[in-house]
C-alpha cells in the first residue's frame, strides 16, 4: 500500500506489522494512524537491533529539514547544517524535556540543598549531544538540581555554592519529570556542567580545570562544576 | 444641598431620568408575522451548503491569531434572505473564534499531571445576541466551556504532554438565536434555548482546527453537528432555531468520522421513542463539517510548506553570500 504524502489526524498511514509508529502517529486497532496534520515521511529503522521495520512519522507542515527529506528517506543525518538549524527553530513550537534529554539551562537560584535553574534548550533523548537538532523551548521550564545529583563523586562534599552562581549557563541531563515542582536535572558526569559562566563584572570566565574557571584578565579564580569541552 | 452631591463625579440629573420606550416595528396586523423567516433550504440541507442569493459560505480559517500557538475562526452564514421592509435581520449568522494558549508548563500551584491539563474558556462577546451579554461568564458560557471540553478530551493524545497545560479561548462573536426576534418567548431568553446547541458544534469545529493547526496530537478530527425535530416528527439537519417555530427536540454532537465515534452529546427537549434517529442525523451534519475542516487544513498544510520552503532557500542563499 503506498503511503499518503500529506496525512491528517485519523488518516490510516498502514499496517502495524508492516512498518512502526514514529513521532505524530499513533496506533489503533493494530494500524498506524496520523495523529496531526503534516507531511508523511518513512525512515529506515533507527536501531535495526530490536526492529527492522521502517519508522513511519508525521513531520509538522512548518518543518523544513522534513519536507525535503520526505523525498529521499534516508537524508536524515547528511541534512546541511543551515537546513537543519533553520527547522529547529520552527519546530521548537511544542517540545516537553524528557528523561535522558540533554538540555541547556540557565541557573535562576542557589539553595542550601539544591539549585534552580530554568531549561532554555532540548536536545532530544536519542542524540547524545545538544547540536543542530535541539529545539529552543518557547517557554522555559523550571528544573531543580539537587545537591547530590550535581557530580558522581564525593557527593556528599558537593556545596551548591561552589558549583553554580546564578546566571550560569550549565548542560545537564533530565533525570526525572519530578513531582508538581520543576524538572528534576542531573550534571553527574564530566561533559556536563557550567558552560558559560560570567564573573560579577559580567566578563566571561574561562574553565581552568573541572572544578574551577578563571578571569583571565585579573587571574582571579571561581569555583564551579565545569563542564568538559568537546 | 451642595454639600451632599459628590464633586468627584459626574452626577445623575436632580430631576431624574425616564427611560426611553421604544415603538414596536408593527404597522398593520399580520406585519409583524410576515417578516417571520422560514426555513427554505431541504431538511437534510447543510447550513453551509444552502444557495441563497446573497448569502456566504461557511468561513473556516487558522492561524488567525499570530501569538497563539493555534487558532481559527468559523464563520456559517445566515440562511434567509434579509426582508425587504425591515433593518432587523430575520435571522442570525454563527461566526466564532478560537485560540490555542500552550502547551505550556502548569503554573506552581497546580498538582502534578502525568497527561495534558485542558482548560476551555467558552465567553459570548457583550454584543453577540440580540440580548446583551454580561462580561463575566454566565452559566451557560461554563456549561458551554465543560460540553467543549468533554468533546476535546476524548479526541487529544494527552498522555504525549506530561505535566502541561493546554488552554482553549472560545470567544464567539455572534451566537445564534433560540427563537425568531419577534416572538415574545425569545425577549429575556438568556441563552439556554436551541441556539445553545448550533453554538456547541461551532465551538468543536472551530476549536478541533486551531487545535490542528497548533499539532497537538488527536486521535481523530473532531467536528461537531445538529440535528432537531419538529412538532410533525420531521428531522432536520443545521437548524436555524428562528425559522422554525415547533422544535421539540434537538441533539448535538461531537464526531469522529474516521473512526465513527462519538465523543460528546447533547440531547435537549422531548426525543420521543427513538434519540438513534436524531443522533444519526446530527452526526450526518458533522460529516459537512469535518468535509470542510479537511479542506482547510489541507489548504494551510500546503501554504505552511511553502512559506517554510521560501525561508529556507532564502537562509541558503544567505549563507552563500556571507561564505
Amino acid at each position: 500500500m503506498a503511503l499518503p504524502t500529506l496525512a491528517l489526524p485519523g488518516t490510516l498511514l498502514g499496517p502495524a506489522s508492516k512498518y512502526a509508529p514514529g513521532p505524530g502517529t499513533h496506533i489503533h486497532d493494530s494500524a498506524i494512524y496520523a495523529s496531526i496534520a503534516g507531511t508523511v515521511a518513512s525512515h529506515p529503522s533507527p536501531n535495526p537491533t530490536t526492529t527492522k521495520l521502517p519508522l513511519l512519522s508525521i513531520s509538522r507542515p512548518g518543518d523544513v529539514s522534513s519536507s525535503s527529506s520526505s523525498s529521499s528517506s534516508s537524508s536524515s543525518s547528511s541534512s546541511s547544517s543551515s537546513s537543519s538549524s533553520s527547522s529547529s527553530s520552527s519546530s521548537s513550537a511544542n517540545i516537553l524535556p524528557e528523561v535522558d534529554a540533554q538540555v541547556l539551562a540557565r541557573i535562576t537560584r542557589l539553595g542550601a540543598r539544591f539549585a534552580s535553574a530554568e531549561i532554555l534548550v532540548i536536545a532530544p533523548a536519542n542524540t547524545t549531544s545538544i547540536s543542530a537538532d535541539a529545539s529552543v523551548c518557547s517557554t522555559p521550564f523550571t528544573a531543580q538540581i539537587r545537591r547530590e545529583d550535581i557530580r558522581a563523586t564525593e557527593k556528599d562534599k558537593v556545596t551548591v555554592q561552589d558549583s553554580f552562581r546564578v546566571g550560569d549557563l550549565i548542560r545537564a541531563v533530565v533525570i526525572s519529570l519530578g513531582d508538581q515542582g520543576g524538572y528534576y536535572l542531573s550534571t553527574a558526569k564530566n561533559e556536563l556542567g557550567v558552560v558559560v559562566a560570567r564573573g560579577e563584572g559580567g566578563e566571561v570566565l574561562v574553565p581552568v580545570s573541572w572544578k574551577e574557571v578563571r578571569d583571565m584578565r585579573t587571574g582571579r579564580g571561581e569555583a564551579r562544576k565545569v563542564a568538559k569541552p568537546f | 444641598m451642595a454639600a451632599n452631591t459628590d464633586r468627584r463625579r459626574i452626577n445623575a440629573p436632580s430631576g431624574g431620568t425616564s427611560a426611553p420606550v421604544f415603538a414596536k416595528p408593527v404597522k398593520a396586523p399580520g406585519y409583524l408575522q410576515s417578516l417571520r423567516p422560514n426555513r427554505t433550504r431541504g431538511p437534510n440541507e447543510l447550513r453551509k451548503t444552502c444557495k441563497q442569493t446573497n448569502s456566504i459560505r461557511t468561513v473556516l480559517q487558522t492561524g488567525v491569531v499570530p501569538s497563539a500557538s493555534g487558532s481559527a475562526y468559523l464563520e456559517v452564514p445566515t440562511t434567509t434572505a434579509s426582508s425587504q421592509s425591515s433593518l432587523i435581520p430575520p435571522t442570525s449568522s454563527l461566526k466564532i473564534a478560537a485560540s490555542i494558549q500552550g502547551p505550556k508548563p502548569l503554573p506552581r500551584s497546580a498538582p502534578f499531571s502525568p497527561t495534558l491539563v485542558l482548560t476551555t474558556t467558552v465567553k459570548f462577546a457583550p454584543f453577540a445576541t440580540r440580548y446583551r451579554r454580561g462580561y463575566i461568564r454566565d452559566s451557560a458560557e461554563r456549561d458551554l466551556g465543560v460540553h467543549l471540553e468533554a468533546a476535546l478530551r476524548g479526541v487529544i493524545i494527552g498522555e504525549r504532554w506530561p505535566k502541561s497545560g493546554l488552554e482553549v479561548v472560545i470567544t464567539i462573536l455572534e451566537g445564534d438565536e433560540d427563537a425568531w426576534w419577534g416572538d415574545d418567548k425569545a425577549e429575556g431568553g438568556a441563552g439556554s434555548g436551541w441556539g445553545l446547541l448550533n453554538v456547541l458544534a461551532g465551538c468543536i469545529t472551530v476549536a478541533s482546527a486551531a487545535i490542528m493547526d497548533a499539532s497537538i496530537d488527536c486521535v481523530d478530527m473532531v467536528a461537531g453537528g445538529v440535528a432537531a425535530i419538529t412538532a410533525d416528527g420531521q428531522k432536520v439537519l443545521e437548524p436555524c432555531p428562528a425559522e422554525h417555530q415547533d422544535l421539540v427536540a434537538a441533539c448535538a454532537v461531537g464526531y469522529l468520522a474516521s473512526r465513527d465515534e462519538i465523543t460528546e452529546l447533547w440531547l435537549k427537549g422531548e426525543v420521543g421513542a427513538d434519540p438513534d434517529e436524531l443522533i444519526e442525523g446530527a452526526t450526518h451534519a458533522a460529516m459537512g463539517s469535518v468535509s470542510v475542516l479537511r479542506e482547510v487544513l489541507l489548504e494551510s498544510m500546503g501554504t505552511k510548506t511553502k512559506v517554510a520552503n521560501e525561508v529556507s532557500k532564502r537562509k541558503l542563499e544567505d549563507v552563500e553570500m556571507t561564505g
